[in-house]
């Protein structure tokens, strides 16, 4: 895994914003992948574009690029397999069954 | 997009925990680290950790036991070597926690008699009634009831335990660290694993929400029992930081659980754990049940 982002839609008409990401501390996942993670501070806790909030385990998976509607994305440490959506305005993520 | 199931390896396991957040721990906490010093020289306090200890060695227990039920009964061998990982991460909670308990004081022969004193009828029940679904070999609502149920509680209640331990048992809040981070990948299979089983076996939606139900009302009686048998511990607790002018502020979804009271404490894990089931059940096709009173 090279990215959380797993797959995006096609045809994209401009250009993803690109994000370096830092070790945040978080530790529940093999080192090579600690930094694509970090712990959720509550609802207070606003996320970045290229973030968005697993609701399985309440980790926030972070992405090298802006994630959009129609993501899918990964969250290592439950394992679910998630896709991105709006709601209200933020991007939400919910698990792929 | 592959399917979750290829996620499922020993290999993955084995980077992830031993090697990997697990790395250098002792008894899942860091070596060389120990119980407060303050716990010894007051006899309320030390029960009161060993009471809420043993409740977490009864509940491990049945999660053992229930996950390792599960293997013999899982329909696929994805499905079977996660269980077998999750049976491995059980035995070390109830690993761990019995450790405690001997490092708190108890004696590994009087182990049991500890276990049957302090330990939970309710949350006996509780176990009961999943239990009985893993023994008649139910793979359906064994999942629902260990991994959405079970798990979905555990996870809140470490929550909050880690919440009251940061500050003042660094030793007992990375124990926990530990723990919440398994229940992650347990609750992440339940969803992932019955989200798409529910959808094979609608006739089984019945049975577990009436499971739901009657497992809920058991833990909503473990949590009133549990947070009134503390209330002396929580209050000696209290006076020792004024008296020695501590102050700590350990926040849980809003509620400083220095300071508030032990229905406030029971009421705000509750109402957690209780909304917790109703978004996951909710996400996996089944309708939340109010709990059957115990």
């Amino acid at each position: 895994m090279n990215d959380t982002l797993i797959n995006q839609p096609a045809g994209e008409d401009r250009p993803r914003q690109m994000y370096v990401l830092e070790e945040t501390g978080f530790k529940e996942v093999p080192k090579k992948f600690r930094r694509f993670y970090r712990k959720w501070g509550g609802p207070s806790d606003t996320l970045a574009p290229n973030e968005v909030l697993c609701p399985v385990c309440k980790i926030v998976i972070r992405s090298l690029q802006e994630l959009r509607v129609g993501d899918k994305v990964y969250c290592m440490p439950c394992m679910s397999r998630l896709i991105v959506q709006e709601e209200g305005g933020r991007l939400v993520a919910r698990v792929n069954y | 997009m592959t399917n979750f199931l290829s996620g499922y390896s020993i290999q993955k396991w084995l980077e992830s925990c031993p090697q990997g957040y697990l790395e250098d721990t002792v008894y899942g906490h860091e070596a060389g680290e120990k119980e407060p010093e303050g716990l010894f020289d007051n006899e309320l306090l030390r029960e009161g950790q060993i009471r809420s200890t043993c409740n977490l060695v009864l509940g491990e227990r049945a999660a053992l036991a229930a996950s390792s039920g599960l293997v013999n009964c899982a329909p696929d061998y994805k499905s079977k070597t996660f269980l077998a990982t999750q049976t491995l991460d059980e035995a070390r909670h109830v690993e761990i926690f019995t450790q405690r308990l001997f490092d708190l004081g108890v004696s590994p022969a009087d182990l049991e008699d500890t276990l049957n004193e302090f330990g939970n009828p309710h949350l006996v029940k509780f176990a009961e009634v999943l239990l009985e679904k893993v023994d008649k070999g139910d793979f359906v609502a064994g999942v629902v009831g260990q991994n959405i149920v079970l798990e979905g509680m555990a996870f809140s209640v470490f929550e909050m335990l880690h919440a009251g331990a940061q500050e003042d048992n660094p030793k007992f809040a990375h124990t926990l660290s530990g723990t919440i981070a398994d229940e992650r990948r347990h609750v992440g299979f339940g969803e992932n694993r019955i989200g798409a089983l529910i959808k094979q076996y609608p006739e089984k939606k019945a049975e577990c929400e009436r499971m739901q139900a009657e497992m809920s009302g058991h833990m909503l009686a473990t949590f009133a029992s549990a947070f009134k048998e503390g209330e002396a511990s929580n209050e000696e607790a209290r006076r020792l930081q004024k008296e020695q002018g501590k102050e700590s502020h350990a926040m849980y979804h809003g509620v400083d659980l220095a300071q508030a009271d032990t229905a406030e404490m029971e009421a705000v894990l509750a109402d957690t754990v209780l909304k917790e089931f109703k978004t996951r059940l909710g996400r996996i096709g089944l309708e939340y049940q109010s709990p059957i009173a115990a």
